[in-house]
């Protein structure tokens, strides 16, 4: 299978001598058409590698590359064939849906005879056609995922990066997002990178997935070789298992300490 | 072809800037040339016509060429703040995503950004230049001058602006991704003013004109701000007025200040497209997460004040939260500020009474400022005294607390030492006037905290914080204290002092408990 994303020793580190190390030696590789999920705790570094990888940020050492182009030296071509659903990206309130995918499309050069055809289209295929002249501050948090995932879209990129889909979602809204990601997997064919937290997700949308913390990958693999390799039976436990979690007797230890109740 | 990034960028930002008006869109550009047309052709020669005179004799004297760098300087000054103002007041860095995330250039996102809130900028320069010109039109200046003026004008503020916009988007990388450069950023964007705000008291108080008219003072003004871009553009506008149509007389002046403008154009535009770089990035700017200190003898006092028990804590919890925002502290600043260039410029040293007027005016602003914000974090804010037992009567009596010890020690201060500065105030008068004032401001600050709470405004951009606010600054001192000083000073022959202490103080209590009982029930009812 070809590889579409490889990192090679990718690393970023911040603060004074690179104490904080975000991202630490990462290896990967993600297959062309597969689902990959990189799941992690919070301020495991999941974000900083998305950014990365985009060319949103460099990187202190090592590189990668994205469909076959180095993030180092050739930015303006990985951005090209990469498209970002960032975790908390900055909406254009008062632009209309149009107005906004317009923007957007223009920023990655789709040429202007298509342009107007695609922007219908995907305004369709979200059930947003109706209101794409109302400005986005006027949306729900739904709708406004789902206009951050058709500009994601706008310039149809064979890679697509989604930080953290659902985590701001309502259920509905949630299931809408994971439907979508499913369909662009499975009837476009794309190469989708999900960061998450939240393992439901992950498990049910991802082929494999990666498990970081403290910038570092400790487990690469498919649920079920991660369930077996911890040798647990859920990828909650196993998730636990490897990053380390709270003992159960600690959680209510405070309550032993006299004078404690009200 | 595609389109050029920076236009897609412009357009974009026109769109979001003018995204109020999307129905007169299209002809918004045709109606602003219009009016615009008419104010350049009949309004600016008119309001000209009627200062000729003035003008004319003023050329002559010394203080013809500073004065004219002071108000381009100015107008320069404020052409760089305004976009960094804006900035400041709402940083996000949510949208910086979406650039660095696609292929474009950072300096390409720069020029788009200038451009596209240029529209708004251009009617500014239009207005100013379309006044100048208007004013020099009569001396019988030829086209080449005009035109030379009319460039010199427009160079200048785009460059102001440049520099402005450059600024903004460095410290918005900066300062906008942590909540502790958010609170620098809206600090920043209050007081930054302050310096202009002096210079223009200052000349409202006409000490600077005369000042200017003074040979020595008006050569070192020259020199100082010689130095300034804006004062090029002034060299040649005051040449030109002194010289109309014979611009061989200042011909080797023209060229050097008028060529040093262009240069100086050039020279900013590249090193903003240099700095571009560094204005848009994600990189993380800090890792210094702010810790608190264990409390010191000031909190110890507070909560001492409070009770010392859990009234004492729910005191010093109010204090240290309103106290650890930056924002609230420029505000106190801002106003301790305008108050001492109110005093120095416009009041003076001998004006008694006149500095006891002017803080009846600021103060209420003040006491608004730091007690108004108690709904701005929001309704949840609220709800959590709302659980509590007893939660609502103790949000009140906290945040009057908190208030008082703010705002009274403040004022005591500013009143005390306007008038020890004042050589007419007795000791004994002095101590009266402090004590009149503190009362003054202790109700105001009830008044305040009863209407914010009647009249919650959930955020400083909502409609009823601007009402609120225009209550504190006009219904205060006009009701209280100047139409009782006018209508019972004529009719009963009172003086200041016998209106605060008869009429202001006891009526501003009244109303100050009104609106408190008031404001303390709704917040009981608030949903």
């Amino acid at each position: 299978m070809k590889v579409l994303i490889r990192t090679d020793k990718l690393s970023k580190h911040y603060g004074k001598g690179g104490e904080i190390k975000a991202v630490d030696e990462l290896d990967l590789e993600v297959y062309e058409g597969e689902t990959f999920g990189l799941l992690g705790p919070n301020g495991a570094g999941k974000t900083t590698t998305v950014r990365l990888l985009n060319c949103i940020i460099k990187p202190t050492s090592g590189t990668a590359t994205v469909n076959g182009y180095d993030i180092l030296k050739e930015e303006t071509d990985v951005k090209r064939v990469t498209g970002l659903l960032a975790e908390s990206p900055g909406l254009y309130e008062k632009l209309s849906a149009h107005e906004f995918l317009e923007f957007m499309g223009a920023l990655y050069d789709v040429p202007s005879n298509i342009l107007p055809e695609r922007i219908d289209d995907l305004l369709k295929l979200f059930g947003l056609y109706d209101r794409r002249d109302y400005l986005l501050e006027g949306y729900s948090r739904g709708m406004k995922q789902k206009v951050l995932i058709a500009s994601a879209l706008i310039h149809d990129p064979p890679i697509l990066f989604f930080d953290e889909p659902t985590s701001m979602l309502d259920p509905r809204a949630a299931l809408m997002v994971k439907d979508l990601i499913k369909k662009l997997a499975d009837t476009v064919g794309k190469t989708i990178f999900i960061c998450s937290h939240i393992l439901p997700v992950v498990e049910e949308l991802c082929d494999r997935i990666g498990i970081i913390n403290r910038g570092r990958l400790i487990a690469v693999g498919t649920v079920d070789e991660i369930i077996a390799k911890a040798e647990t039976k859920t990828l909650e436990e196993a998730f636990i298992a490897i990053t380390g979690g709270v003992q159960e007797k600690e959680l209510l230890a405070w309550r032993e300490q006299k004078g404690a109740g009200a | 072809m595609p389109v050029p990034k920076w236009l897609v960028v412009a357009r974009n930002e026109y769109r979001i800037t003018t995204s109020k008006i999307r129905k007169i869109r299209p002809y918004f550009p045709i109606l602003i040339i219009g009016l615009l047309a008419v104010y350049v052709a009949f309004i600016a020669p008119a309001v000209a016509s009627l200062l000729i005179d003035d003008f004319l004799a003023f050329i002559i004297t010394f203080a013809a060429v500073p004065m004219v760098q002071i108000f381009l300087f100015m107008i320069f000054f404020y052409f760089i703040i305004l976009p960094i103002t804006q900035t400041l007041k709402e940083m996000e860095t949510g949208q910086l995503e979406i650039f660095l995330a696609a292929p474009i250039k950072p300096s390409d996102v720069l020029l788009g950004e200038f451009l596209g809130h240029m529209p708004l900028y251009a009617i500014a320069i239009t207005v100013i230049t379309g006044f100048f010109t208007a004013v020099l039109t009569p001396l019988g200046l030829d086209m080449v001058q005009t035109a030379i003026i009319i460039i010199v004008f427009v160079v200048t503020f785009l460059s102001a602006y440049w520099i402005g916009v450059v600024i903004a988007a460095i410290l918005r990388t900066r300062l906008g991704k942590t909540a502790r450069g958010k609170d620098i950023g809206r600090a920043l964007a209050l007081v930054i003013a302050l310096p202009m705000i002096a210079i223009m008291y200052a000349i409202m108080g006409g000490g600077l004109t005369e000042a200017l008219v003074d040979p020595g003072t008006s050569g070192a003004v020259r020199a100082i701000l010689g130095l300034l871009p804006s004062s090029w553009g002034a060299e040649v506008f005051v040449g030109f007025a002194s010289n109309p149509g014979n611009i061989g007389a200042v011909g080797f002046e023209t060229v050097t200040r008028f060529g040093g403008l262009v240069a100086f154009f050039v020279a900013v535009l590249w090193l903003g497209a240099k700095a571009a770089n560094r204005a848009y990035s994600l990189e993380p700017t800090t890792f210094i997460a702010s810790r608190a200190k264990p409390d010191g003898a000031f909190y110890k006092t507070v909560k001492y004040l409070g009770g010392g028990g859990s009234f004492g804590t729910l005191l010093v919890s109010i204090f240290k939260d309103y106290s650890r925002r930056l924002e609230n502290l420029s505000k106190i600043f801002y106003m301790v500020g305008l108050l001492a260039i109110i005093n120095i410029f416009l009041i003076g040293p001998d004006d008694a009474e006149g500095a006891l007027l002017m803080p009846q005016f600021i103060l209420p602003l003040l006491a608004a400022f730091v007690v108004g914000e108690v709904t701005l974090r929001g309704k949840e804010a609220l709800f959590i005294y709302k659980k509590t037992p007893s939660g609502v009567g103790r949000l009140v009596k906290a945040r009057l607390l908190h208030g008082w010890l703010v705002v009274v020690p403040i004022t005591a201060a500013i009143i005390t030492v306007s008038t020890i500065l004042s050589p007419q105030t007795t000791f004994i008068s002095s101590l009266t006037i402090t004590g009149l004032a503190t009362l003054f401001v202790a109700a105001n600050v009830a008044f305040v905290l009863g209407l914010s709470l009647l009249n919650p405004a959930f955020s400083d951009k909502s409609g009823n914080y601007v009402i609120n606010m225009m209550i504190t600054m006009f219904a205060i001192p006009n009701g209280l204290f100047l139409i009782p000083l006018i209508v019972l000073g004529r009719v009963f022959d009172l003086g200041l002092y016998d209106i605060l202490l008869y009429v202001t103080v006891p009526l501003s209590w009244l109303v100050g408990i009104v609106f408190l009982y008031l404001g303390k029930r709704k917040l009981g009812r608030i949903e």
